[in-house]
């Protein structure tokens, strides 16, 4: 804190202390509002062509760095091949607008004709097609085409690594350029594309003069900004960050994985086959080298020092990218020529700094990597802060009412088990990590899996929640066999988990934690998302409003950091959280691995007495837990486990007494001395 | 020549040209068994390799093809320049790993694979703008020996490329085997924590991985020269990408199954061209990259460590 | 959060005002222009993978105009040069999308009154609509698609109507014919294999060889594509020893062709190597080097004069002001530049006002004498003169190694029909 009296004041600070005065959402709008004009009379006060034209170019690249936003930024996922969608937009144009394809008229044609898709050429003797599918339908129509091949390439390598990932577009972003080079009827091969017809509109055509295509850039960049903000706010924008944050628990929290990955990469595909045509339009012409690998990565440069994920931040980047690289380079290597030219020096007339452009896209990636990973403009939180009263309104602590979707014991058929496993069996390699457990854990009630290190226990929590496929047996819910189902089906069946070693999504809030916890609940697509749709709307306030409730388990642990950051919070406040989010699931049993490690005695106990309220609510709970005291007063069961077998079963007085436990604890030679 | 001729040609080129992937394949499948990255920044290190072997070279008082040396002096030279190399390479890939890399380690996602790419782009720009975009004659002081004329026929240089590489992925096999450190990148590779409490360096181990990788890269590069008798700012691109193909096809992280899977890229390099069309190569190439993926994403030949947890 | 908020309001700011202060300076650049100038623009790739060749197209240019200048300019006129590259970093050589834009920049600057360039056909493809557009005439030294000035594709590429690419080379759709003439007809060839680099120039003037070859009856071999970002082409190679052609035809630039040359040397030394004006310049003697490169021929889209005598002196001035030695290209760039001057000194003379329709009408009636003789245009801007120039590399240890001008042979011209 700066004390007012020590402050001289800047005629900069002078200049902005009006501007400060204003509340920050007047700042931000008086901001947007200066932007939106500064982009609308732009080409009016500037009426060099050739500026517009850099303007124009510069929007074609801002609209692919919003689509590479939502498959990189959002979901995580590094595309090295986006120009390839791009291309396949553009020539998706270029092929149904020109004279590259012109079979003979047949009667075939005539519907289409009728359509407007294509006209009748008649004329030296030629009796031909020519393609004419309007720019205004084209656009839609290639993105969806960009779509599909997104799904078609990404549904078999989706389910790859991340950095396999990468690998795998890679290679797509140098196939498609060669296919297009290699089938010369489609697209005339190398020779490229001749004579695509420009867009018009109410008989006017946009021709070759550049501010049409600069204000239809301008659109785009402004829907595509609608449309990311839209989803990044909404149940599919947070499961994209939490596969991104992290996917192994995302699909624990009933995110199916590959379904949204595909999605995103549909729409990024999508938005950069739109982008295509628009470019191809724009230039009339098309050659497979404009789509080249260092297309992709100015593309990438753009999203790293804009902010991954952040809308605002990469049309920012994309604009001053753009600009350093059509304008700003090439006029300051004519100012150092002039100079050069003034103080005699030859190095400096020579000069061409825009030779180093592709240098400082390199420094770019690596001093963003290192100093700033969050961007220009670091992707903000959308989700809206809770007001003091409604934080401090909600109980503290005390009296629990949650709405946990738990089962009556009345519902259910004598003699049923919530989580039955029989037989089970897993080996990695030649290690048995479970070998033929069987186990029942009663509906209500608390079971506590103990046993040293390594004896298989989170393999065995693992293999019931979908992480991994056991070799052979089966594992039943409430009497449905689940066995090898995958994990975001089995938290919407009803069973949730946090981990031993807390994989919450690092970067996003308390709040967003914990409703990617309900994602398996919900149904908002990405429609509805964009759309804010009735039902959306009505099911983002339920799902806020449960996130409260379930927050008020932990009383005011919580709820004051609802709007913290995930990886700021203390170790204790993590595993709560971690808690919490399974909780939102609504499951009917809680599997928990080792909830207490790391909290002090104090913070154990307290936990321990808020398990024992989840039971009471009727929520049944298996658990790993080293620390004994907590298994001797919360389990009704415990079980034993040692290299993968079950050894032993029953209540803490007749585990205790077995004398396997003791050994496999103290280690077989001590137990026999 | 016969067509069996032709394909017993196409063997021994996409032989010679298999070991060189193979050669910078081990370099991406090093650092990715141990710290799991891609690493971009290896199909330029393997390019600046090429101008370090060809400076040496020329510093040796070569220039093109015009010395020919024979006997003593001819393996006095290129062990030299096999030595300088990748000293100079290896120590290049150490700087790479110190200034861009190890601030990253434990960055979960993408972070550290884009700094590879940004220090690829880096690397690529100085030579070009220091150097230019010229292609360069690359100095050879072997003497042009061919074995066969009219039908197949076998040039001292690809027994040159053979010998060499098989040495090197010898030594190294050596190494990772039986010496304490490579224990110690085995170890680490499969399970830093373990291997960090059992008394493992990391840090080093990383460093002396970045360091091999980056010395067999520069080996390629000199071995690239001297096979090509050409070397151009922009061949890191395209032999990076089938190098890494063949790290992934052998499985990644398995070192005998770089060395097998850059010899197999070769093979479909040299028959698919001779079989189908040159045009589609790298179409070929990718496809098989993206089948091993989806249907065996360990690689042909699996992982060499076991599945972490 | 106050402080991320802010310093996002920041950035914000930055980008309008970023937004508006161009806006406002993009206004202000027309306004510098000095009395009695014009401005001839000039679009190349300067940067990336064709750098090289664009640099020595430049200096061609620049000679030209600054030896008007230095004569006291041009009908009183002095001459300024707006120089602009069409190369960018997202495409990594030249860009359309940059060419485009820089055609846009001539055409709105009523200074620029004619240009030169660009190196490519591509460029060349995306800028000639704007500038027929704008009534620019634009004077090509090097880009040899003949789609462009094809009047089937004139609705296309000069909407106008009035041609406005102009060339001081022949287009491709000579280049390779004649070529295959005289394969044919001097060199005896029976059989060919026809490589190219999958570069626009290098498709057409291979397809353009190999429908001629098939014409006059050669047997063709076989098509394939080299891919220029490949080190490795034994696999072709091999491939087409195995059909024992009597010659290889390769039609495209030198980044596959270095490789070519070399490799090509490797397998199979007997066979003839030949290919386009893509064969011809310095990289093939400095980075193939000999024996590699010995008997490889080349050909030129323009007469040969580097060693005609009157030519002689001007290799000279320019081997000493750059430091590098001229190719033809730089060549037909300085032709280029002449033909300009000469058009914009009959405009001035004739009275009428030196803008760019002036300058451009003068230019389709040129007929002037250049450094490859007389240059005169048809109705589309092609060269009226249409010879092709062949070369061969034979070593001459009298001179360097890398002496373009020595060590290539001219060997004569390419007939432009065959001997029946």
């Amino acid at each position: 804190m700066v004390s007012p009296g020590t402050r001289t004041w800047s005629i900069g600070e002078a200049l902005a202390a009006p501007f400060r005065r204003l509340s920050s959402d007047q700042q931000r709008w008086l901001i947007l509002t200066l932007v939106v004009i500064g982009a609308l009379v732009f080409p009016l006060i500037d009426r060099n062509e050739g500026d517009i034209d850099a303007a124009a170019n510069a929007t074609a690249f801002a609209v692919l760095a919003l689509g590479l936003n939502i498959v990189v930024g959002l979901a995580g996922l590094l595309d090295l091949g986006y120009a390839a969608f791009f291309a396949i937009g553009a020539y998706f144009y270029g092929v149904t607008s020109s004279w590259q394809l012109h079979p003979e008229w047949s009667s075939f044609w005539e519907p289409f004709q009728w359509l407007g898709v294509v006209a009748h050429y008649q004329a030296m003797g030629e009796n031909v097609v020519h393609f004419t599918l309007s720019f205004w339908i084209a656009m839609p129509l290639a993105a969806l085409v960009a779509a599909f091949f997104g799904v078609l390439f990404g549904a078999p390598t989706l389910r790859l690594r991340g950095d396999y990932l990468a690998i795998v577009t890679l290679g797509f972003g140098e196939i498609v350029p060669i296919v297009v080079r290699n089938w010369p009827t489609l697209t005339n091969g190398a020779m490229g594309l001749n004579g695509v017809q420009a867009p018009s509109l109410f008989g006017y055509s946009f021709g070759v003069t550049s501010s049409p295509y600069y204000y239809l850039g301008v659109a785009l960049i402004a829907f595509l900004i609608f449309v990311s903000s839209r989803l990044k706010e909404s149940r599919v924008g947070r499961a994209w960050m939490a596969i991104r944050e992290d996917e192994i628990a995302a699909g624990a929290m009933g995110v199916n994985r590959v379904k949204l990955k595909l999605l995103a990469f549909a729409i990024g595909a999508g938005f950069a086959g739109a982008t295509g045509t628009f470019y191809v339009a724009k230039l009339q012409t098309a050659t497979p080298d404009m789509f080249m690998f260092p297309v992709s990565v100015m593309i990438l440069v753009m999203i790293v020092l804009g902010g991954m994920g952040s809308v605002y931040g990469v049309v920012l980047a994309a604009v001053i990218l753009q600009l350093l690289q059509s304008w700003f380079l090439q006029d300051l290597s004519g100012w150092l020529h002039v100079l050069g030219r003034a103080v005699g020096n030859d190095w400096m007339q020579q000069i061409d700094l825009t030779q180093s452009i592709e240098l400082i896209f390199g420094i770019i990636l690596v001093l963003m990597m290192l100093y700033r990973r969050q961007g220009l403009i670091p992707a903000t939180r959308a989700t809206k802060a809770l007001t003091l009263e409604q934080q401090t309104a909600l109980p503290s602590r005390g009296t629990i009412d949650v709405d946990l979707r738990v089962v009556a014991p009345g519902e259910l058929k004598p003699g049923t088990a919530m989580l039955e496993v029989e037989k089970l069996l897993k080996t990695f390699g030649g290690i048995t990590a479970v070998k033929d457990v069987d186990l029942r854990v009663e509906p209500g009630s608390i079971v506590a899996l103990i046993g040293p290190n390594g004896s298989g226990k989170t393999t065995l929590f693992n293999l019931i929640t979908g992480m991994n496929a056991p070799d052979r047996g089966r594992i039943s819910l409430l009497g449905e066999d689940i066995t090898g189902l995958p994990s975001h089906l089995i938290v919407e069946r009803g069973i949730a988990r946090t981990f031993q070693n807390l994989r919450l999504f690092s970067n996003m809030t308390v709040l967003e934690n914990i409703l990617v916890g309900q994602h398996s609940h919900t149904k908002t697509g990405a429609v509805g998302a964009v759309l804010h749709t009735h039902a959306m709307l009505a099911e983002e306030r339920e799902t806020r409003e449960h996130a409260l409730e379930i927050l008020s388990i932990f009383g005011n642990r919580l709820m004051p950091r609802l709007n913290q950051v995930a990886k700021e919070l203390s170790y204790a406040n993590r595993r709560r959280l971690e808690i919490a989010r399974a909780l939102a699931s609504r499951p009917k049993i809680l599997l928990l691995d080792e909830p207490t490690a790391g909290m002090n005695p104090a913070e154990t106990i307290e936990l321990a007495h808020q398990i024992k309220s989840l039971r009471g609510m009727g929520l049944t709970v298996f658990l790993i837990e080293h620390k004994l005291n907590v298994v001797n007063e919360l389990a009704d069961k415990i079980l034993v486990l040692d290299h993968g077998e079950k050894i032993a079963e029953g209540t803490a007085e007749q585990v205790h007494a077995k004398p396997e436990v003791l050994e496999a604890y103290l280690g077989r030679k001590v137990a026999h001395a | 020549m016969t067509f069996q001729d032709v394909l017993i040609q196409q063997v021994i080129n996409g032989v010679s040209l298999g070991a060189i992937y193979s050669l910078l394949a081990l370099g991406f499948t090093m650092v990715y068994g141990i710290i799991e990255l891609i690493n971009f920044a290896h199909f330029n290190v393997f390019m600046v390799g090429s101008f370090i072997a060809m400076y040496i070279l020329q510093a040796l008082g070569l220039n093109g093809q015009n010395v020919i040396l024979t006997g003593f002096s001819l393996v006095g030279v290129l062990v030299v320049a096999l030595v300088g190399t990748m000293l100079l390479s290896g120590a290049l890939g150490v700087l790479i790993e110190r200034t861009a890399l190890r601030p990253l380690r434990g960055v979960p996602g993408t972070a550290a694979m884009i700094t590879t790419i940004g220090v690829s782009y880096i690397l690529f720009n100085i030579v070009l703008l220091t150097i230019g975009a010229d292609a360069f004659n690359f100095p050879n002081p072997m003497p042009t020996v061919r074995w066969g004329e009219a039908g197949v026929v076998l040039q001292l240089r690809e027994v040159l490329v053979w010998v060499v590489a098989f040495l090197l992925m010898a030594c190294l096999n050596y190494f990772v085997r039986r010496t304490k450190m490579g224990k110690a990148m085995q170890a680490t590779a499969q399970d830093q924590e373990a291997a960090r409490m059992m008394g493992v360096e990391v840090d080093r181990v990383v460093m002396i991985t970045f360091f091999l990788g980056s010395a067999l890269a520069g080996a390629a590069g000199l071995i690239f020269g001297l096979y090509y008798n050409y070397t151009n700012f922009a061949i890191g691109y395209t032999a990076g990408l089938r190098a890494f193909t063949a790290a992934v096809l052998g499985g990644i992280g398995n070192i005998p199954g770089a060395m097998l899977g850059g010899i197999i890229i070769g093979l479909i390099e040299s028959l698919g061209g001779q079989l189908l069309e040159v045009r589609w190569t790298d179409v070929i190439i990718f496809s098989v990259l993206v089948l091993v993926l989806v249907f065996r994403p360990t690689g042909l030949f699996g992982r060499a460590t076991a599945a972490r947890s | 959060m106050t402080s991320i908020r802010r310093r996002m309001l920041l950035a914000t700011a930055l980008g309008a005002g970023a937004s508006l202060a161009f806006a406002a300076w993009g206004g202000l650049v027309p306004a510098q222009a000095a009395e009695k100038s014009v401005t001839i623009g000039i679009d190349l790739p300067l940067t990336g993978a064709d750098a090289e060749g664009a640099t020595r197209i430049k200096y061609g240019a620049e000679m030209a105009i600054d030896e008007a200048n230095a004569k006291g300019g041009v009908a009183g006129y002095k001459l300024d040069m707006m120089t602009l590259n069409d190369a960018t970093a997202s495409a990594g050589q030249y860009d359309p999308a940059q060419a485009a834009t820089n055609a846009k920049k001539f055409v709105s600057d009523p200074h620029v009154v004619a240009a030169i360039g660009p190196e490519m056909s591509g460029a060349g493809k995306a800028m000639s609509p704007i500038l027929s557009a704008g009534d620019l005439a634009i004077v090509t030294p090097s880009s040899t698609n003949p789609d462009i000035t094809d009047p089937k594709f004139a609705g296309q590429y000069r909407p106008a109507g009035k041609a406005i690419y102009f060339r001081t080379v022949t287009t491709d759709a000579f280049q390779g014919p004649n070529m295959a003439n005289f394969m044919r007809d001097a060199l005896k060839m029976k059989s060919v294999y026809i490589l190219d680099d999958s570069g626009a120039y290098g498709v057409g003037i291979a397809n353009a060889y190999e429908g001629q070859a098939k014409k006059i009856g050669v047997k063709v071999l076989g098509h394939d594509q080299l891919n220029p970002k490949e080190a490795d082409y034994t696999t072709s190679l091999t491939k087409i020893k195995a059909l024992n052609p009597d010659a290889v035809y390769y039609g495209g630039v030198a980044g596959a062709g270095v490789k070519f040359v070399k490799q090509s040397y490797d397998v199979m030394p007997k066979v003839i190597r030949a290919g386009g004006d893509g064969l011809f310049g310095p990289e093939y003697l400095s980075a193939v080097g000999f024996p590699a490169a010995e008997g490889l021929y080349a050909t030129n889209a323009s007469p040969h004069v580097t060693e005609d005598p009157a030519a002689q002196e001007w290799v000279k001035r320019y081997t000493e002001r750059y430091k590098v030695q001229p190719d033809d290209y730089a060549i037909t760039a300085y032709d280029a530049a002449l033909v300009i001057i000469d058009a914009i000194k009959r405009v001035a003379a004739s009275g009428k006002e030196v803008n760019h329709s002036n300058v451009r009408d003068a230019i389709q009636t040129a007929k002037v004498k250049t450094l490859q003789g007389d240059v005169s245009f048809d109705e589309n801007g092609d060269i009226n003169s249409r010879v092709v120039s062949v070369f061969q590399i034979k070593h001459d240890p009298k001179f360097k190694d890398d002496d373009i001008i020595h060590q290539y042979k001219y060997i004569g011209v390419a007939p432009q029909s065959p001997a029946s």
